[in-house]
């Protein structure tokens, strides 16, 4: 479970996060949903404990991220949006080196990894060194990463960003097989259909703000309008000064 | 396995797979024993050169008896035609020796006579020829004012008020240790050149290939992140640092430095005690190398800060090949300098007070740690991880 309590942050006088607050409930999908420059990678880097919030705080299943950082991070998964490899190491070597880092033993994380490269479709570059990876295949690597420790929350930025069709069916598989799990997963992305198809709960974030909170269809109801691409912009749009 | 340990070996790994860090992590501790060797040989050659001195002269046959005087102290004479100025200024001869036709009728009459002695001073290759050639001059000049006296009846001590006895106190070890001061000087440009591949790579790479933050964000402490990277980056340090001076040495005992003149040997004890001194350098060229590193955004950004930080610790080395310093204990707590000074010290075979053993590590590892605390310190930083 994560829980955001009215963060704020700001970058040298200008405010990226304001008095945002949601929860992401375990074993459900939130989707963190906002046009470009919404803030929602800094409201992700103070919840994986990078930056530190000016006000406010962020729990991972009820543990203090400011105050027990590296706890925290024990629980959580996370992968960023810049998907950047070691050009020089393998796929396995990149899963075994966090896997390690995370304190796991080495017979564990190779049990782990073969898992992992089964449940991706890896098997091909699994032992390949990941220079001139492509764009699918980079990103298979870094959801490796962050699932090695089998993490009971995961953080996804915009895990399908420049993705073909097939990867970016294998991530939603993954994302769908968390929830099964029991998992908390919370997932942004800037794209309406993505976000509708997979979340059961969606925040929309504009200008560092939550304009909005709930399932499709109560985001629908909110802005009176069908279409949720519709009911997107019109809510974005309310707090964009004219 | 701890954090720390689980990031050396993966830094180590990577370090090896890396064409560039090995690559300059070698080719100067192998390509160093090969300057050695050819600065040394070029000194014994320009030695065994002027055994054997060709000199132009003009109008040898106005002065057969100093030519023949030269000729018994080793010099070969070629006739020189031509402006002997011009010959000279487009450099067709190094110098050239020019006798008047009233050279020998001077001498009969007990009269100065002159040899005009036509040279380029701005040039550095004839300056030991033309030195050479003056005091043979000079020489011959004594032994005639002497034969002159003893004919006059008086003592050729008359014209020597003073003369000079040369009496050396240092050892012949000493010696070529000061004319070898270029080998110290290799070794710490080793720890600082064969460690900069991984240090810049495990820091600016990290930000220039965008694995930064995915790193940080794992429940590890930063100074055990930094720590581990810092130890890799050292081991690849301490391989350059230890191959060229066992290269360097072994060089040195093929090489005929008795041609110089000098006595040289070192033995097997002496190069681990070297190493020894000298090691605490490497951990020290990482450190420095890891924090500018950090402040850099991609390797080759990097690379144009590092270049200054090599001539840190060749001061020292460079100082006192020109000003010889009087050792102080202090002296030994100076982070480089006491490196240096215990590295020739050991190398001339003079004794070190125990206190510098300790000393001289302690003060530089000292200083490796605040380097190290502060990287810790900027791993956190927000613009250092988001940019």
């Amino acid at each position: 479970m994560i829980e955001v309590k009215q963060v704020s942050k700001q970058f040298g006088g200008v405010s990226a996060v304001k008095d945002v607050s949601f929860l992401a409930p375990a074993g459900q999908v939130t989707g963190l949903l906002g046009p470009n420059g919404a803030g929602k990678s800094t409201t992700l880097r103070m919840l994986y404990g990078l930056l530190v919030p000016d006000t406010g705080q962020v729990f991972i299943d009820e543990i203090n991220v400011a105050e027990n950082t590296r706890l925290a991070q024990s629980r959580l998964g996370v992968m960023t949006d810049n998907h950047g490899l070691y050009a020089r190491l393998t796929a396995r070597e990149h899963i075994h080196y966090f896997g390690r880092l995370h304190g796991m033993e080495s017979e564990q994380v190779e049990a782990r990894a073969s898992e992992l490269i089964t449940l991706l479709g890896m098997g091909p570059i699994a032992d390949r060194r990941t220079h001139g990876f492509s764009q699918g295949e980079r990103t298979k690597v870094c959801m490796a990463q962050c699932l090695v420790h089998s993490p009971g929350n995961v953080v996804l930025d915009e895990p399908t960003n420049g993705l073909d069709v097939m990867t970016t069916r294998i991530v939603r598989e993954v994302v769908q097989e968390l929830r099964v799990m029991g998992i908390t997963v919370l997932f942004s992305s800037h794209l309406m259909h993505e976000v509708a198809r997979l979340c059961d709960n969606i925040v929309i974030v504009s200008m560092g703000e939550v304009v909005a909170e709930g399932t499709t269809e109560m985001i629908k109801l909110l802005a009176q309008e069908d279409d949720l691409e519709d009911a997107f912009v019109k809510l974005v749009e309310q707090v964009i000064p004219l | 396995m701890r954090p720390f340990a689980v990031v050396l070996v993966k830094e180590c790994l990577d370090g090896v797979r890396d064409r560039r860090a090995v690559l300059s992590a070698l080719i100067f501790p192998v390509l160093a024993p090969f300057l050695v060797y050819f600065l040394i040989h070029t000194m014994i050659e320009l030695r065994s050169q002027d055994k054997d001195m060709l000199v132009a002269v003009q109008g040898a046959d106005n002065a057969p008896h100093l030519m023949a005087w030269m000729a018994e102290k080793g010099v070969e004479f070629s006739v020189a035609t031509g402006d002997p100025k011009t010959l000279v200024s487009n450099q067709s001869e190094e110098l050239v020796l020019v006798i008047p036709d009233n050279f020998a009728a001077r001498i009969a009459e007990a009269k100065t006579s002159y040899v005009e002695l036509v040279s380029d001073s701005s040039r550095n290759d004839s300056r030991i020829t033309v030195a050479r050639v003056r005091s043979l001059v000079r020489g011959y000049n004594s032994e005639l004012a002497s034969l002159r006296l003893i004919v006059r009846g008086v003592s050729p001590e008359v014209m020597s008020v003073i003369s000079i006895v040369d009496s050396e106190v240092a050892s012949q070890q000493e010696i070529a240790t000061s004319v070898l001061s270029f080998i110290p000087i290799y070794i710490v440009l080793a720890a600082f050149i064969s460690g900069m591949g991984i240090a810049v790579d495990s820091t600016a790479g990290e930000r220039e290939r965008k694995t930064f933050e995915a790193l940080l964000i794992n429940p590890v402490s930063r100074l055990q992140i930094v720590l581990g990277k810092w130890v890799a980056a050292t081991l690849f340090a301490v391989l350059g640092m230890s191959l060229t001076l066992v290269l360097c040495m072994l060089v040195m005992s093929y090489v005929q430095i008795e041609e110089l003149g000098l006595r040289f040997h070192v033995s097997a004890l002496q190069v681990i005690a070297m190493l020894l001194a000298t090691l605490p350098l490497a951990f020290l060229a990482t450190s420095m190398q890891m924090l500018v590193g950090i402040f850099a955004k991609s390797f080759k950004d990097a690379q144009s800060y590092i270049g200054f930080l090599v001539l840190l610790p060749m001061l020292p080395g460079l100082y006192t090949m020109f000003n010889p310093i009087k050792t102080e204990t202090w002296m030994y707590a100076v982070p480089m300098l006491g490196q240096h000074l215990l590295l020739t010290d050991v190398m001339g075979g003079v004794a070190v007070p125990v206190v510098g053993y300790f000393l001289s590590p302690m003060a530089v590892l000292l200083l490796c740690f605040v380097f190290s605390a502060i990287t810790a310190r900027l791993f956190k930083r927000e613009s250092i991880i988001f940019s």
